[in-house]
């Protein structure tokens, strides 16, 4: 008998009343060079298995790495001693799983080139290229190549009759110069976070030319002037930048368990409780948050999430207004819903999958609008290009962002580059003072892989995505 | 959970086995029990045992790195077939460091018994007392009891071998009703010395602190700073505590070693002769741990360096394997008349740097927070956004409290800091 069917046969036969298993094998190899040394060369493996049991209302779940009967129903019955104990602090009246079938499917992320079949000596070639261009220019003290490629082969079983074979692979390349001078250091970063893509997306990147044009920006941002005391501004954020606040001011608030107050002791709770539902003008008219874990390239698509429910897409916010949450089997129903969203999703094999963000993006603009012609419509404001500094309170509703790189935008044009720029917001105020988005010419999508959450912590991941956006009335101001 | 003996077995098949010129073989196990709790009912439990293997080869001065959770012989040849090809294939590295030597090791003892010997059974009693205290208190409770055993070795091509096992338990409850909510955490290594009757009475106290919290004007006010919000600010201090980016340039602390660039009441050591502390042997280098000053009486005496930039420019490789700060004998109460008004801070949330350079940092309070003046507490108020540059804060400290053991690896006191920026406030 396979390992999956066996788990799946004792869980049911020692009373659970429903039961999953999750085989996983994670590679990741990490490339880290600053300065030309080689500061991390390393390939992880990791493999193993994660048995979830539910029973009388709770959870319990076991993991282990040794692959024979004997470890599978040790772990089996693990999981179900811890899911009793569970028990005898119910949450409520026990939980209960939203409905869902089961489903014999596969998936595979669509790639041509296998990152990890690229040979690593073609790799570090070209991070010590890179490197060598950022150095070249004086004033840039230090120059930074990371490269993160992860592969995820999951096998998934559950008490339902699923049988799923799930293969995720992304690639993330980020390579930041910082200049220095006798007062001050500023960095600059090119990054388009990870993606689900083969490694012809890397060499679509044209990293030689970033590297030139992130030097010469960041030598530009060294010397560059910063603003005065806080006043109220236009904003343009590009969707580098603007990736990082969405993530922050809609994304965590809108996941359920947050929401239900089950991340309460650490991550913290939300502000956008479900009275509000169909009612709350969360953005303005123009502000649509799309929850696509179908997207092409995306980290959260991979088929199905870490339960067994099929990869969907909805919005979150429509017209403005709070439509609904991302969710699992366990939150669902406690909103009264009957079927899952599909965001339940675990990082390796010994972590116990939680509600994740989905890829969430802002739907572009439905007029024709470009980059230049929105700079040009904009009297005075400030362009921020990436992230930066970025601090939001464990409610969601109190946020302060930094950015990249800032520039003054004075009568329709970019007249000069700032630094050390700060803008304060609040949710609802943030999104609905969005006045004009720019269309899908210009749509972009950044994957996030360091998403902390969880107790013990994961880091997920999830991409974000949107097109330059303008907004008005917002606190800017420069730094100490 | 693996043994010493199972791990020494595999570091003789590396040793007969590695081709390169050099190698670091480290094995990390752990047993670990997670129960976490949210809105009064049990949610996540995860029980399982860790394996961490990590084998870092170099020929000459090019480098490679595998690692893997598994300690078969044919897993431990696939460890050393990818970390060698790797380094074959790899550039020189200019900065390569060769391994360790032997070293004497420190006598330190991370192990206790009574918490490798908790069962789950008594971790849910305990969160089932915790709960019905909330549930008496017509509020809901959320948190996470963790328990971790672990074994570290690590052995080098030249001679260096350590072994260490440590125990920790941890749990923390956030009890919240309506617009109220506070936090409280305890970490020990050894479980016989946590209180879970002190800690519930200090969140009853906490909670019972804190109602109908209201807004004030921002700006700079005097704040006593409780030590987990000390604490959450020095975890990023020591983030930037480098000796090598500060010589490149890129923090506030370039040339002042040797310098009072602190305020003259901060102290900050680790240490390992303080029998409550975690003090792991050695890093994953093979550098054994040693008594440091970090900064004493605002004096940066050393600051955290790698094996590399220490070498070059004749340093000690150091690193915070504790944290000590140092503290005084008074009182929040006394506190509280040493200035005309005030606020209390539980904790501190979401600290990011604003500029490195400078320092700056931002953040927000989190737990509760209290306004007193005259000596005594007059109302809660809601959260405050800061702006601070923290090591100008310490300038600015007024009065310290007795140390009190926060976590495992923490000794902190209250701090009494005047001006402290407060630039915004939140709804709740």
């Amino acid at each position: 008998m396979d390992f999956l069917s066996l788990a799946m046969n004792t869980a049911k036969s020692l009373g659970a009343d429903y039961a999953d298993i999750r085989i996983q094998r994670s590679s990741t190899e990490m490339i880290f060079l600053r300065n030309l040394s080689l500061k991390n060369t390393s390939l992880n493996e990791i493999y193993g298995y994660g048995i979830r049991v539910f029973k009388n209302g709770a959870w319990g779940f076991a993991h282990n790495n040794v692959f024979t009967e004997d470890a599978i129903n040790k772990t089996v019955k693990k999981a179900l001693v811890i899911a009793k104990e569970s028990g005898r602090v119910k949450y409520g009246n026990g939980l209960t799983l939203a409905h869902e079938r089961g489903y014999i499917d596969s998936y595979k992320t669509p790639f041509n080139l296998d990152p990890f079949d690229v040979p690593l000596s073609e790799k570090v070639e070209m991070m010590m290229g890179t490197n060598k261009t950022m150095l070249s220019f004086a004033e840039i003290k230090r120059a930074v190549f990371m490269l993160e490629c992860r592969k995820d082969e999951k096998l998934f079983a559950s008490t339902l009759g699923s049988r799923l074979d799930l293969q995720t692979l992304y690639i993330e390349p980020t390579i930041t110069a910082t200049a220095v001078t006798e007062t001050d250091s500023q960095s600059r970063t090119f990054s388009q976070g990870g993606q689900a893509r083969g490694w012809e997306w890397v060499q679509s990147l044209n990293l030689a030319d970033k590297a030139v044009q992130i030097s010469e920006e960041a030598i530009m941002k060294v010397h560059a002037g910063s603003l005065g005391a806080e006043e109220r501004k236009t904003l343009l954020l590009d969707p580098n930048h603007m990736a990082l606040t969405m993530h922050e001011s809609v994304g965590h608030p809108t996941e359920l368990d947050r929401v239900l107050g089950w991340e309460a002791d650490f991550a913290g709770i939300s502000f956008a409780t479900p009275e509000k539902i169909g009612n709350f003008q969360y953005g303005s008219k123009i502000v649509n948050f799309v929850a696509n874990n179908k997207l092409e390239g995306g980290l959260a698509t991979a088929g199905y999430d870490d339960e067994g429910v099929p990869n969907q897409k909805w919005y979150i916010i429509k017209d403005g207004i709070l439509q609904e949450y991302g969710n699992t089997r366990a939150t669902a129903p406690i909103i009264g819903l009957e079927m899952s969203r599909g965001c339940n999703r675990a990082t390796n094999y010994f972590d116990f999958p939680i509600n994740r963000i989905p890829n969430l993006y802002l739907e572009p603009g439905k007029e024709l609008l470009t980059p230049q012609e929105l700079i040009a419509d904009t009297d005075n404001g400030i362009y921020i290009e990436g992230r930066g500094s970025f601090s939001i309170d464990q409610h969601r509703v109190n946020f302060q962002f930094g950015g990249d790189m800032f520039w003054e935008i004075k009568n329709g044009k970019k007249v000069r580059p700032l630094k050390k720029i700060l803008y304060k917001s609040n949710n609802p105020e943030f999104w609905n003072s969005v006045d004009a988005i720019c269309d899908d010419r210009s749509f972009q999508t950044f994957g996030v892989t360091n998403c902390g959450k969880g107790q013990p912590g994961q880091r997920g991941r999830m991409t974000h995505g949107g097109s330059l956006a303008r907004f008005r009335n917002i606190r800017v101001g420069g730094s100490q | 959970m693996i043994t010493r003996q199972e791990m020494q077995k595999a570091a003789d098949f590396i040793r007969n086995h590695v081709k390169a010129d050099d190698f670091n073989f480290s094995i990390g196990g752990a047993e670990e029990l997670f129960t976490r709790f949210a809105q009064n009912g049990i949610t996540q439990h995860i029980a399982g045992d860790k394996i961490n293997v990590n084998l870092n080869v170099s020929f000459e001065n090019k480098t490679g790195e595998a690692s893997s959770n598994n300690l078969k012989e044919d897993a431990l040849k696939h460890l050393i077939k990818t970390a060698e090809s790797m380094a074959k294939l790899n550039q020189p590295d200019p900065e390569f460091v060769a391994s360790e030597p032997a070293h004497d090791l420190p006598d330190v003892d991370n192990f206790s018994r009574k918490t490798a010997d908790l069962k789950v059974e008594k971790i849910v009693d305990d969160i089932l007392k915790c709960v019905k205290n909330a549930e008496g208190k017509n509020a809901k409770l959320s948190g996470i009891s963790e328990k971790r055993i672990q074994n570290s070795f690590l052995t080098t091509k030249n001679g260096f071998e350590g072994f260490d096992q440590s125990t920790s338990f941890a749990h923390s409850m956030t009890m919240k009703r309506e617009g109220v909510e506070t936090k409280v955490s305890r970490s020990v290594k050894d479980h016989s010395k946590f209180n879970l009757d002190e800690l519930i009475g200090q969140l009853n106290s906490q909670f019972g602190s804190l109602k109908n919290p209201v807004q004030i004007e921002t700006g700079k006010i005097p704040v006593i700073l409780r030590p987990a919000a000390v604490l959450n600010w020095l975890f990023y201090l020591i983030w930037t505590y480098d000796r090598r980016t500060a010589d490149e340039g890129h923090t506030p602390f370039t040339d002042q070693i040797g310098k009072q660039f602190f305020g003259k009441d901060f102290t900050f050591r680790s240490r390992l002769d303080d029998p409550d502390l975690e003090a792991s042997k050695f890093d994953n280098g093979g550098i054994p741990a040693e008594n440091i000053d970090w900064i004493e009486n605002g004096v940066i005496k050393n600051m955290s360096a790698d094996r590399y930039y220490a070498r070059q420019n004749n340093l000690k490789a150091l690193r915070p394997y504790n944290i000590i700060v140092e503290g005084g004998e008074t009182s929040e109460a006394e506190m509280m008349r040493i200035v005309k008004r005030g606020v209390i801070v539980n904790n501190f949330w979401y600290i990011r740097p604003v500029d490195r350079k400078t320092g700056e940092w931002t953040g927000l309070t989190r737990d509760g927070v209290l306004y007193f003046e005259d000596g005594k507490i007059q109302k809660s108020l809601t959260n405050f956004r800061w702006n601070e540059i923290l090591h100008k804060a310490t300038k600015r400290i007024l009065a310290l409290g007795p140390v009190v053991q926060q976590e495992y690896y923490a000794k902190i006191p209250t701090l009494l800091i005047d001006d402290f920026n407060f630039i915004d406030v939140t709804t709740f």
